[in-house]
């Protein structure tokens, strides 16, 4: 009896939320886990001044004041109780992620790019323009920290994986090197042929997504096998997968964002919004939502699902498009059956 | 014809004021432990944790009566790398993260106007 079409995505148009404070670019961004409070955001800035944001709404909470030069490099531990900081000033800072306090300045002899917590929050991970990486633990920051040498240039990104038993590098020698923590010695090295732009890594599949030139490309992380390659439009500097891998996002030097299926490679969605490269891009922790850091000093929290009820958006019906119903699933025995199942769809969807 | 998606409202964006972390949040007062943690043992003796508060309270009043009897007069700051300079202090900014004073007297010359920062200062004097 029924055999009419109702999709809200057709018809609506994706509105990015516009996060502003930092006055100059955003270069870096990370989630925390999904806490009792919700989940929060943490932005780099070159001003200097990162910042705390609830991860749903892009709502303000505080700025870690303190460093004296561009922060390059920002993470949050999964409960979001610290924060830390990479920055030019040749530190890498700890910070109270609820007090917005300094707890640690760990000095470096270079500029410091990439900051990294072990799930247990006990030690840190630094790298940076002295080429090599350094553990720190936070239980005992008097101590010397522990050095791992190897690249030949500044390090962009570190990263713990494999259960916090290895090490991800990538630095501007061309190189991604894999690193046991115990040994402290290279198990494994990739080389491309130009700088990789950056490194996530997803520990639920053990993925690590990485971006170069116009690539996406993605690899198992313990292997360091490729998977598969993705060519966007245009050169990418950050990508993200969501959490439940069926879509990927990337953001680059044409100033869109690109969502495309992980599966098939497709490309699904492209949105322009920024006024300036992307630098950074990540999927929430719940995968409803991606956040991009741009050179144009914001951040912008776009859905994954557009149209759909969450944060700050909300599901409203069209008015003017026909209110078709699309009812699918086992056969209908009566009107009424077939109404309760549309209403429990569109109930899900807003 | 696509219909943007409605939003409640935009992001909050930061407060010129603050640096934020509002201790009146939820999370916050659930979870900030105090910079000087109590004396007592960590499960929480009410008696002696109301006397801490107490000696907290009239620490922190001391303090902040303290700074406003400071206004418009001649104060020594002494600082990091063995420095210590004389300014007449003008206010505090509401975190206490920068001292604003003028007649700022430095090795190198009086500067006018200047902030310092209160993170730098080990200790200041001056006479009521």
């Amino acid at each position: 009896p029924f055999s009419a079409i109702y999709s809200p995505t057709m018809a609506m148009r994706q509105t990015p939320l516009t996060c502003s404070g930092h006055t100059r670019p955003v270069v870096d961004l990370a989630f925390s886990g999904i806490t009792p409070y919700g989940y929060f955001l943490i932005s780099a800035c070159k001003d200097g001044k990162p910042m705390l944001r609830q991860g749903d709404t892009g709502d303000w909470i505080g700025t870690f004041l303190g460093h004296k030069g561009a922060v390059w490099g920002a993470t949050l531990n999964t409960d979001a109780t610290k924060a830390a900081t990479a920055a030019a000033d040749f530190t890498a800072k700890v910070w109270d992620a609820v007090s917005g306090d300094e707890v640690l300045t760990l000095a470096h002899k270079h500029i410091v790019k990439t900051v990294s917590f072990t799930q247990d929050s006990n030690c840190l991970l630094t790298g940076g323009n002295d080429k090599l990486l350094r553990i720190y633990d936070l239980s005992n920051p008097e101590a010397a920290p522990q050095e791992i040498a190897g690249h030949s240039s500044a390090i962009k990104k570190a990263l713990w994986c494999n259960d916090d038993k290895q090490i991800l590098s990538a630095a501007e020698d061309k190189t991604i090197r894999l690193w046991d923590r115990s040994s402290m010695e290279e198990v494994k090295t990739l080389t491309f042929d130009t700088s990789v732009s950056s490194m996530e890594y997803m520990a639920d599949g053990e993925i690590l997504v990485i971006t170069y030139g116009k690539t996406i490309a993605f690899y198992n992380a313990l292997s360091l096998d490729l998977i598969k390659t993705v060519e966007a439009p245009a050169p990418i500097n950050s990508a993200s997968l969501h959490p439940e891998k069926d879509f990927f996002v990337a953001g680059g030097d044409d100033f869109k964002l690109y969502k495309f299926d992980y599966s098939t490679k497709e490309e699904l969605e492209s949105y322009k919004g920024h006024f300036g490269p992307v630098h950074c891009v990540r999927f929430s922790p719940d995968g409803e939502l991606y956040a991009s850091g741009s050179e144009d000093g914001t951040l912008r929290l776009w859905q994954t699902a557009v149209g759909k009820t969450y944060g700050l958006w909300k599901c409203v019906l069209p008015g003017n498009t026909p209110n078709l119903l699309l009812v699918t699933g086992p056969a209908i025995h009566s009107k009424n059956t077939g109404y309760i199942q549309f209403f429990k769809r569109l109930e899900s969807y807003c | 014809m696509a219909t943007p998606v409605s939003v409640l409202r935009l992001p909050k964006g930061p407060d010129s004021n603050s640096r934020g972390f509002d201790p009146k949040s939820p999370r916050f007062i659930a979870l900030c432990r105090t910079s000087i943690f109590t004396s007592a043992a960590s499960e929480v003796d009410s008696v002696e944790l109301q006397r801490e508060q107490q000696a907290r309270s009239v620490l922190r009043e001391t303090f902040l009566r303290c700074l406003l009897s400071m206004t418009n007069k001649k104060v020594q700051f002494h600082m990091y790398e063995k420095v210590k300079v004389e300014a007449t202090f003008g206010a505090s900014d509401i975190d206490v993260l920068n001292f604003q004073v003028s007649d700022l007297h430095t090795p190198i010359g009086v500067q006018k106007e200047a902030l310092i920062r209160s993170q730098d200062v080990i200790s200041f004097t001056f006479d009521v």
